[in-house]
């Protein structure tokens, strides 16, 4: 029985994978794809529960209360209970990523599922996408730790956590896996995209198992002309705006809130009080908001121009707030139905201003405007394009889905450099995917560039003897060390010794105490490497003593820094 | 190479109890201890295949103007230079990274329960984590500060046994005590365990450091622990057998830290031997 256990825990040494674990992994995909994508039904049935026994509340004065009620519960529940330190979870999975070969907790396989159906369910202005990101890819994480796999492929399994999830929440394949290698893994590899794809499957099948066929929004046949496409231009410059006012409010709303003197859970339900009220002026901001979006498609949303613009950007403020305060959930659903208003927005302006225009039907400037906001605020413009394909089921719309995702996506870049989830690592300089310089100088220690072979010399010498070890050098570095503590005190360089080179009366008239340089740069063994090119840089140096407690360690070059920085760059490229 | 030991400051009398100890541990090894003043109650460390997510008792926020006053001044008292460490890298931003890659680690018995809680027989979940996952030893310290003057090694004849007595042996070198080993035998003839020590290759590392080597026979392994000099440092492996590592911390190991209070270095299933 215990070698049976002991077999089952290492897989790996199967023979049946001990060749190419690619097997290996397409099996364990299978099992992440299924566990993510029940995670993802788990929390949309929750959700679909909540929200249908509050809806019979919301007609109440103090139905402005349940989202701040529901956010201060979330709150509690991860700082209390769970005791996660919070964040919108995608982050985290790109950090877990690029940082500790995809390592993530297994409280975070249940912990955001629970709190953002705490947080929605109530009525708070955020989507079930990221929590459900994060479950499917702690889930693929505790698994390969369990089965002791190596990092490559638990990050593998990570990848296919996520798109089983987004498989599974939105019925949607291609999108789980484009999402899961666009924006997670960020990396395109037939090593990765052959598991994360098969577990985007088993999330999706699992899905229509227990939940039927069903696509999101009703497919529409929309007749596109050459005019729409060209307005497309126009659109995707707002859904570009959109996307950097949602991101900047975001922001600006989390540093509001931090520097407010409450505990969080007080903080979220100021937060969710203040959606609760906007919420009982205009319903279309509580919640996923998905049943708006229906009406937006589909041409029956009745309101004007100014309505539709105000549900917009009353959308963007009611997320802000809602995750900002404290609150638990993603920003995919927000960002669909913004998108949706803002394509609507646009449509009933252009129409208004170019009323002999025929236009294509409004619902068509929902969808690309759901796409343009996707693609904006990820810059990812493959996961806005394929993710609104599926869900609205219709393929007609792909050419100005490229125009608005495209010229969406760019424009986002100029004005945000870096993606909604990956600004604050990309600030802390923590986002280090696979083969960036970034990476490669993480995954490199002093200890292994370390050039042992210098010869250390002590202070009380003289140059005489010091010329006889230069000899049999063939360093033009020395370190001066104490005779008797050890303790280092400088640097001789060849250069400082030249002018005394030629004049044979100095050689035993000079010691090597009076040579030295004793104000020497140098680095600890535990410095980032990248300080430590850095320093060289400014400095203009090309090699620095290694220093710890006192004591001379070795050298560090670039000469070898570059050597080393060649290699490893190949193994994280996998180009030899 | 300058080798360091981590420890986590608590800023209160059982806290500095556990500094003294650490301090005390490198001054004998020549280490450097890394001390950390927390910030906040939690932080996470990223092991080769685990991430332990620690929940400070809240102890160890006590007082936070006084603790780093206290903490240089019990380093300074001992002529060491305090380094202190603060974390570079965060999971969210009250969710600090702490890295793996020291020497040595000081914990004590439970770093998450309330010190009231913490006794003989008690060794917290986490601590358990850390000394399941980790490549260095754990360094458990006695509840008071307690010098020891030699090294006790308990030797069971598992491959994780092997690896504790090589630490013990790397100890005893590096401090110039003297090494006794201890092995409950039982109906097992001692040769077996002589020739796993010989296949091991340490025979000649014993030769000068070697004070004597007992082989409990009779009476229950507790009983036989009042033999342990009470001044000695024990070392030992956890979660040494098969499968079973991963799930138990290992008879003996529980049996040993709910017996004796003496200062405990324990080479974990992960550790990995310095040469």
């Amino acid at each position: 029985m215990i070698r049976l256990l002991k077999k089952l825990k290492y897989p790996g040494r199967w023979s049946l994978f001990r060749s190419d674990d690619r097997l290996l992994l397409i099996v364990f995909a299978v099992i992440v794809g299924i566990c993510s994508g029940l995670a993802a039904l788990l929390l949309n049935r929750s959700l679909e529960t909540m929200l249908a026994w509050l809806h019979h509340y919301r007609v109440y004065w103090w139905a402005i209360f349940l989202p701040a009620a529901g956010a201060a519960l979330s709150s509690l529940f991860l700082e209390k209970i769970v005791n996660e330190g919070a964040g919108h979870g995608v982050p985290e999975v790109i950090y877990a990523v690029s940082r500790y070969g995809g390592l993530l907790r297994l409280r975070s396989g249940f912990s955001r599922l629970i709190s953002s159906c705490l947080t929605i369910g109530s009525g708070g202005s955020a989507g079930p996408e990221a929590p459900v990101v994060m479950s499917g890819a702690a889930i693929g994480s505790n698994i390969a730790q369990a089965f002791s796999l190596n990092d490559r492929q638990r990050v593998a399994l990570v990848g296919c956590g996520a798109a089983g999830a987004i498989a599974a929440i939105f019925n949607a394949p291609i999108s789980g896996m484009v999402f899961a290698i666009e924006v997670i893994l960020g990396e395109w590899s037939t090593m990765n995209i052959i598991p994360i794809a098969i577990a985007a499957v088993a999330g999706t099948e699992v899905s229509r198992l227990l939940k039927g066929n069903q696509i999101a929004f009703a497919h529409r046949i929309f007749d596109i002309h050459f005019h729409d496409i060209l307005a497309c231009v126009g659109l995707a410059v707002f859904c570009a705006l959109a996307s950097v006012l949602l991101t900047r409010a975001l922001r600006a709303m989390h540093h509001l809130s931090k520097g407010v003197a409450l505990p969080l859970w007080v903080r979220a339900a100021i937060g969710g009080s203040m959606v609760g009220a906007i919420g009982y002026l205009l319903p279309y901001v509580l919640g996923e908001g998905y049943h708006a979006i229906h009406k937006a498609i589909e041409g029956g949303f009745s309101g004007g121009l100014m309505l539709v613009t105000a549900i917009a950007l009353l959308k963007i403020l009611a997320t802000s707030l809602t995750l900002g305060w404290g609150g638990s959930g993603g920003i995919f659903a927000p960002c669909l139905v913004i998108g949706a208003f803002v394509g609507l927005s646009f449509h009933r302006f252009m129409a208004a201003v170019w009323s002999s225009v025929i236009w294509v039907n409004e619902g068509c400037f929902a969808l690309l405007g759901m796409a343009g906001l996707i693609s904006g605020i990820m810059q990812a413009p493959l996961t806005g394009i394929f993710l609104v394909i599926e869900i609205s089921g219709g393929y007609e719309v792909i050419v100005p889905l490229i125009v608005v995702s495209t010229i969406s996506t760019t424009l986002c870049h100029y004005l945000e450099p870096a993606s909604f989830y990956l600004k604050d690592l990309v600030e802390q300089g923590q986002l280090l995917r696979p083969g960036t310089d970034a990476r490669v100088l993480t995954d490199l220690s002093i200890q292994e560039l370390l050039e042992t072979d210098c010869i250390c010399v002590h202070p009380d010498m003289r140059l005489a003897d010091f010329l006889d070890i230069v000899k049999t050098s063939h360093r033009n570095h020395f370190p001066v060390e104490d005779r008797k503590t050890r303790n280092f005190l400088g640097m001789i360089h060849l250069d400082d010794i030249r002018p005394y080179l030629f004049d044979p009366a100095m050689h035993n008239a000079v010691l090597t105490g009076q040579l030295m340089n004793r104000h020497v740069k140098s680095v600890s063994l535990h410095d980032d490497l990248s300080d430590v090119l850095k320093k060289m840089n400014d400095d203009h140096i090309f090699s620095m003593p290694v220093v710890s407690d006192n004591r001379f360690l070795g050298m560090i070059s670039k000469a070898t820094l570059l050597d080393q920085y060649r290699k490893e760059l190949m193994v994280q490229t996998g180009r030899f | 190479m300058a080798q360091r030991l981590f420890h986590i400051f608590r800023n209160t009398p059982l806290g500095r109890e556990t500094l003294l100890q650490s301090i005390y541990f490198c001054q004998q090894m020549g280490v450097l201890p890394t001390v950390y003043i927390p910030e906040a109650t939690k932080f996470l460390m990223y092991f080769e295949n685990d991430v332990v997510q620690v929940d400070l008792d809240p102890s160890y926020l006590n007082d936070p103007e006084t603790a780093l006053t206290h903490a240089e001044h019990l380093l300074k008292a001992a002529k060491m230079k305090p380094e202190l460490f603060t974390p570079k890298n965060f999971t969210a931003s009250t969710l600090p990274d702490i890295p793996t890659n020291f020497e040595f680690m000081c914990c004590p018995r439970s770093i998450s329960d309330l010190s009231s809680k913490i006794g003989l027989g008690y060794i917290g979940p986490r601590v358990r984590r850390i000394i399941q996952a980790a490549r260095f030893p754990v360094l458990i310290t006695s509840p008071v500060y307690k010098p020891w003057q030699r090294i006790a090694v308990f030797f069971g004849g598992s491959a994780n046994a092997v690896n504790a007595l090589r630490l013990g042996i790397r100890v005893a070198t590096l401090t110039n005590l003297r090494l006794d080993i201890f092995t409950q035998a039982g109906k097992n003839d001692p040769s077996k365990y002589r020739a796993i020590v010989r296949d091991a290759g340490l025979e000649k590392s014993l030769e000068n450091i070697l004070e004597g080597w007992t082989f409990f026979e009779k009476k229950r392994f507790e009983d036989n622990l009042y033999d342990v000099p009470h001044d000695a440092l024990v070392v030992l492996g956890a979660y040494g057998h098969g499968i079973i590592r991963d799930i138990m911390f290992g008879s003996m190991m529980e049996k040993i830290q709910s017996t004796i209070s003496n200062n405990l270095l324990i080479a974990g299933p992960k550790y990995t031997v310095i040469a």
